[in-house]
């Protein structure tokens, strides 16, 4: 049964400027965004009693970073790791724990260096020898993106999604990033661009995939009392859903995701349908993950993501639904090969009316943010949060 | 000791996992069943997933499947296709396609287990597909129908010489010294003879550092050999090999003082690539003993040996080449006389529409993209970088007076290709990657103009057919004029000679597998277009509205 959670807001958010940080240790891109949040929502270490990271935040977690970066009164603790998804449900865990009293300023953090300490494509605090499947696939290069490259080949097979379609995510997000001086890749590409550009894991090709990077973000979950009193606009947390999917033993499915669960979940908790939605930051870690989660999340039918993001209908002024408006993982950032901070980050700024001019969307009362952790093809989490400007 | 590069690293077998890892040295692949509720799951558990139960047992999977869904690895050495295959049990698995045309891989295609060796562990599952099975049992058949296997005559062959301690002489002596004979090599000049000896023991050095022979066979293998530049030293060699400059005068005039030197019933064999060996076996007043012995660089790595038959060369004399050859661990297949025999003939054939497609409006990345497609391990333009081709180029075409304002331009500029770091593409130092330089863009562009061309966008089916068609063409003429044993040594030369994939067959296998009367009618389109060498060969025509598989045909002597 949903019921609508107690009220909670985002009241402080914060993404660092680095996209490579040699000089910098991980602790300290954490204390750098912890303080770039609080100072955001106009609040101090002292008034955080709740704490909440993930795989990244190195030593023993959250007691290494509680003590490195100065949070001594916490009362709350949740380092839930699920892969580059894990930040919303965080989000959702620091409201659910505001509404049951349990702490009443949560912060959250996320940051990794794996350019600077070239660790590729790995995820931190993974343990490769004790997982029990890989020996199962000892012979299959290690990495993620073959995983998404079956996804989008089925996709492909079974709906004619085809790799014009699965550029234009692409194109979209360029068209926006133009706009973010912050952004790894700030031009405008076209659909033949992407397509010109080298096949990395068939069928996908290098600018279907995001960009690497260091650095990371935070936020501030925070009761409305508190909220009411700070200086930011108000973003209420009005909906949340998390759920995990994996190959079950077996029987592999390839064309939908978790977003299935945690979206159904997200909207009943806040009552209102995708039409609702002004605004949608997406987990965007290739470009076939966009596609499959818009149809998971019901903004279209099964089948028909491809068509839906074509001819530019993600570009914000112009197509139906803007999405990734900070050029998002495609193009802007995608710290710690984890994506799910920047997005709950832009779809804060378009509640708050603080993103960008140019892509600013008007209909901001209720945006979304959504996060696929893991491996599509394989096991992995989504985690939903529907947030409406008050 | 067994090298263990490239492979996947040992998978970690856990507590109760070690059946199905003895079960894949065996070659079957294990899932799980439940008997509490029925169901089969992979990979293995120790307990059902589904239920809960610990009562699961261990189930040999059929080890066939349809492919569900795959990527493919850009750029791998073995070809690579991650790919979830759905198997007759209803298990959909995770997993990866080998050894077969994964470009041309769809979904629904059936799959069959193959093993991959892993570094010092049991074999890792893994599918190719039955066409590439299919492929590979051709090629197995057309092995056998080469002859036995074993050296059965070998026994005769107890020394042998070399003369000439070039490139070519040097890794002829080192796998004639990893068989176990004796060697005499001999060169007109002491420095050379002595240099040739200094590179040897190089190149043993060089298999000791990677593990590949120990110091105790170093040094058994230079206590073989022996170095001068009398030439008198052949007298007692069993099987005598020239591989000195392609210069038919100098042959002819080697080949008659080791016809005064060589004793009776001696093979007498010259390793020319372009010179007529019947020319060279007319020097001689034993042209029966005489046969050509083509090796390709290197000589002592490659596998393939063509054995060129002259017209007095005496089926005594080509047995005793076969045995040779499979001494030394090569693949002996025979050859006529004629330009470029086998291997070099269709190669060319293709090199000169390579370099027509340049001036036409392709560029070197385009082709090289097409033929790593067709599955060739390298490109032309990338190969000819590698192996110095470009160099080579140019000297033939000094020696020949033809002229070719691109190969002069790039050899003008230094560009000889990986070693000097950059040539057609070019290179970051102390890698090999092939780098787009837009200088030879810029070049060829030019080279259009000075041969008076329009450049034009050419596409990648245009691309593929005229490298490809031309060679099957070639191939059948060589059919057509008995030059093979048979259709399917061709394809054995390609595949042993130039790295066309065993999963792929070779060039008259492919011709099958196309259709010939689609070849028939796509080589009219293009003769009607770019020439003579486009013409369909009649034996295409003939076998065209047939069902007659071209590789199947054993020309009758």
């Amino acid at each position: 049964m949903t019921r609508p959670p107690g009220p909670a807001y985002i009241a402080g958010i914060y993404e660092h400027p680095v996209r490579r940080a040699d000089g910098i240790s991980t602790a300290q891109l954490h204390a750098d965004v912890a303080r770039g949040a609080l100072a955001d929502a106009g609040l101090t270490l002292a008034d955080v009693d709740g704490f909440f990271c993930g795989a990244d935040a190195p030593g023993l977690g959250a007691l290494t970073m509680a003590e490195y970066i100065g949070l001594s009164k916490l009362r709350h603790v949740d380092t839930t790791e699920s892969g580059g998804s894990a930040y919303l449900l965080h989000v959702a865990h620091a409201a659910q724990a505001i509404a049951a009293g349990h702490c009443n300023v949560a912060l959250v953090t996320m940051a990794d260096r794996p350019l600077a300490a070239a660790a590729g494509t790995a995820l931190a605090g993974v343990d490769r020898n004790t997982m029990p499947n890989l020996p199962f696939t000892a012979a299959v290069p290690p990495m993620p993106m073959y995983g998404y490259g079956m996804v989008a080949r089925r996709h492909m097979h079974e709906f004619g999604t085809t790799a014009e379609q699965l550029a234009w995510v692409r194109v979209a997000a360029s068209h926006h990033a133009q706009h973010n001086p912050h952004a790894v890749h700030r031009e405008v590409v076209t659909v033949q661009e992407v397509l010109d550009s080298p096949m990395v894991a068939d069928p996908l090709h290098r600018l279907d995939c995001c960009v690497m990077t260091d650095g990371g973000g935070a936020l501030i979950v925070t009761r409305p009392e508190v909220a009411r009193a700070l200086k930011r606009p108000l973003v209420r947390v009005a909906g949340s859903g998390e759920a995990i999917k994996h190959p079950n033993a077996g029987r592999i499915e390839l064309l939908s995701s978790a977003g299935v669960q945690s979206g159904a979940h997200a909207f009943a908790e806040a009552g209102i349908t995708p039409a609702d939605i002004g605004y949608v930051s997406l987990y965007d870690s290739f470009t076939i993950t966009v596609i499959v989660q818009l149809e998971d999340l019901g903004f279209c039918a099964k089948g028909e993501g491809g068509r839906f993001v074509a001819d530019g209908n993600l570009i914000s002024g112009t197509g139906r639904l803007p999405f990734n408006t900070d050029g998002g993982g495609l193009c802007n950032n995608h710290p710690g090969n984890k994506g799910g901070m920047t997005k709950i980050l832009e779809a804060v700024r378009q509640c708050r009316g603080e993103a960008h001019p140019a892509v600013q969307v008007a209909r901001r009362d209720h945006v979304l943010a959504h996060g696929t952790g893991g491996n599509l093809a394989g096991a992995h989490a989504a985690g939903t949060l529907i947030l409406q400007a008050e | 000791m067994k090298p263990t590069r490239g492979l996947p690293p040992a998978p970690i077998v856990f507590p109760g996992d070690e059946p199905f890892w003895e079960a894949t040295r065996r070659g079957e692949l294990l899932a799980k069943r439940c008997t509490a509720c029925g169901e089969l799951h992979y990979y293995p558990r120790m307990h059902c997933p589904f239920c809960g139960s610990d009562q699961t047992e261990w189930h040999k999977l059929a080890g066939t499947g349809r492919v569900y869904s795959f990527s493919i690895v850009a750029r791998s050495p073995r070809p690579m296709a991650p790919a979830i295959v759905e198997t007759p049990e209803g298990l959909r698995i995770n997993t990866v396609i080998v050894d077969a045309d994964v470009q041309a891989l769809r979904i629904d295609d059936p799959v069959t287990l193959r093993f991959v060796n892993t570094q010092d562990g049991p074999p890792a599952p893994a599918f190719t597909t039955l066409a590439a099975e299919q492929a590979r049992a051709y090629t197995q058949a057309a092995r056998a129908a080469l002859g036995p296997a074993g050296a059965d005559d070998a026994t005769r062959f107890q020394r042998a010489a070399v003369i000439g301690g070039g490139n070519m002489g040097m890794g002829i002596a080192l796998a004639l010294l990893a068989a176990g004979l004796p060697v005499q090599l001999v060169d007109n000049s002491a420095e050379a003879a002595a240099s040739a000896r200094q590179r040897i023991a190089d190149g043993l050095q060089q298999d000791l550092a990677r593990g590949r022979i120990s110091a105790e066979q170093v040094a058994e293998r230079l206590a073989r050999l022996n170095t001068g530049t009398d030439m008198a030293a052949v007298a007692d060699a069993d099987v005598i090999i020239e591989a000195v400059w392609e210069d038919l005068d100098l042959k002819r005039e080697i080949f008659a003082r080791l016809d005064q030197h060589a004793r009776p019933g001696a093979i007498l064999a010259t390793n020319t690539s372009t010179l007529d060996v019947g020319l060279i076996a007319a020097a001689t007043a034993r042209p029966e003993a005489v046969v050509g012995l083509h090796f390709f660089n290197p000589a002592h790595i490659m596998k393939l040996l063509e054995v060129v038959r002259a017209p007095a060369t005496s089926a005594a004399t080509l047995d005793g080449a076969r045995a040779i050859a499979r001494l030394i661990g090569k693949v002996p297949v025979v050859v006529g006389i004629c330009d470029g025999f086998v291997g070099n003939r269709l190669m060319i054939t293709r090199e000169r529409q390579a370099a027509r497609l340049l001036l036409e409006g392709a560029l070197p990345e385009q082709i090289d993209r097409v033929l790593r497609g067709v599955g060739l391990p390298m490109g032309t333009f990338e190969l000819q970088d590698m192996a110095g081709g470009i160099e080579l180029s140019f000297r033939a075409r000094q020696r020949d007076g033809r002229k070719d304002w691109l190969i002069e331009q790039l050899h003008a500029r230094g560009r000889t290709g990986l070693r000097a770091g950059r040539g057609y593409y070019r290179y970051e130092p102390g890698k090999r990657r092939p780098l787009v330089d837009p200088e030879v863009t810029a070049l060829i562009e030019e080279a259009s103009r000075v041969e008076g061309l329009t450049r034009r966008a050419i596409s990648d089916a245009e691309i593929h057919d005229r490298l490809i068609l031309p060679m099957i063409n070639e191939g059948a003429k060589l059919v057509m004029e008995h030059m093979v044993d048979r259709a399917s040594d061709i394809d054995l030369v390609w595949q042993l000679g130039y790295g066309w994939p065993d999963w792929k067959g070779g060039p008259m296998y492919y011709a099958d597998q196309l259709g010939l009367a689609h070849v028939v009618e796509r080589l009219d389109a293009l003769h009607a277009q770019h020439g003579e060498v486009f013409r369909p060969a009649q034996l295409l025509r003939d076998l065209a509205p047939t069902s007659t598989r071209i590789s199947s045909l054993k020309p009758t002597r």
